[in-house]
């Protein structure tokens, strides 16, 4: 398999945009994250879960944890590595089909959204040419 | 110390849990504001179908099929029963109520003290079906954290050390003391943490407008 080199592994992080992103909507995406009581009911509303076998990974909650829970966790500031391992969850686990339902009233899908557009302000997304083990959805 | 836990660290821990939640209710009006949301138009001839006591027990049955109660109806009637038992029981202890009617003159109606401690058994017991879920199902353990286990704690303890204290096991006043504690323990970080949801649950079903909303929500972010 031919590695792609692309500009988003050459380029720094930028801790400080993430930081102000993170900041924007610090009130409502905390809350969310604090209030999620990580009781999986969640779970079986991915019809993604469901597919891969009821793998955890593709738990809505395991998704918002791992991602936007993360980066507000180390207050944005994250390596290159970790952004890519978020990219492979909001974009490769996730496709955005608001279909998750959470008992609390948690709004899963404006934070993966919302982590999706943190990513991409460190040119972090999925490439076109991008190989990778699995197709992206 | 068992003074300052009985007297001045309960006001403390009620002051902390009314300002806290109001703070925490202030600052959701705060960050939400009104929308009037766009509703399709109704079909201009409707007309209502015959409702008999067979149908609408089908419809409510059929209702369920999209719901937890489809899903994962053991863990939908444990955590119902939990919640609603943790607000009953320790409101409607005759206990608290002597002790309410001592301090303040007023108290509420109490439930026979059997029926209160088979509540409190209860509790316990669900409490200890979710700490199983954490340690032995693969999908919650997943999102577990020590933090998790804590907050686990922090719910059933005021529950374990009044159900040890009416008993009598153990050294009774060191059990009472344990009992108060962690009860104002509960009722402080309830507003702070992610105990929270008591109140987070009535904003976002009741308030917030969204698919799963149980009312027409008026309220977005």
């Amino acid at each position: 398999m031919n590695k792609v080199i692309s500009n988003q592994e050459i380029k720094k992080v930028d801790t400080k945009k993430i930081r102000t992103l993170l900041d924007r909507r610090r009130g409502k995406m905390k809350r969310f994250l604090s209030y999620c009581a990580h009781c999986s009911l969640c779970a079986e509303s991915c019809f993604l879960y469901m597919k891969h076998k009821k793998d955890p990974q593709y738990m809505p909650s395991y998704k918002v944890i791992n991602s936007l829970g993360k980066l507000y966790r180390k207050r944005g500031k994250v390596d290159r590595k970790s952004l890519d391992e978020m990219k492979g969850i909001v974009w490769r686990n996730c496709v955005l089909c608001s279909r998750c339902y959470c008992p609390i009233g948690i709004h899963v899908p404006s934070m993966i959204a919302f982590a999706r557009t943190i990513l991409r302000s460190q040119d972090v997304y999925p490439q076109r040419n991008e190989s990778s083990s699995e197709s992206w959805l | 110390m068992y003074d300052f836990v009985q007297g001045p660290l309960i006001t403390i821990a009620f002051i902390v849990f009314i300002l806290g939640l109001l703070f925490q209710l202030i600052q959701f009006f705060r960050l939400t504001r009104k929308k009037e949301w766009g509703r399709p138009p109704l079909p201009q001839e409707i007309k209502p179908e015959k409702k008999t006591a067979k149908t609408i027990i089908a419809s409510c049955l059929a209702s369920l099929n999209g719901t937890l109660w489809k899903t994962d109806p053991a863990l939908t009637v444990v955590t119902s029963v939990f919640h609603v038992l943790l607000i009953i029981t320790p409101l409607f202890l005759l206990g608290h109520n002597i002790l309410l009617n001592q301090s303040c003159g007023w108290g509420l109606f109490s439930l026979p003290e059997s029926l209160s401690d088979r509540l409190t058994l209860i509790i316990l017991c669900c409490g200890a079906y979710f700490g199983g879920r954490r340690l032995f199902l693969a999908r919650v353990r997943a999102i577990t954290s020590l933090y998790d286990y804590v907050v686990l704690l922090i719910a059933v303890a005021p529950f374990l050390t009044g159900y040890f204290a009416y008993r009598q096991w153990f050294h009774y006043e060191t059990v009472m003391m344990l009992h108060i504690l962690s009860g104002n323990i509960m009722l402080i970080t309830i507003p702070f943490t992610k105990l929270g949801h008591m109140l987070f649950f009535f904003l976002y079903r009741f308030f917030l407008g969204g698919e799963y909303g149980f009312l027409r929500g008026s309220r977005t972010w």
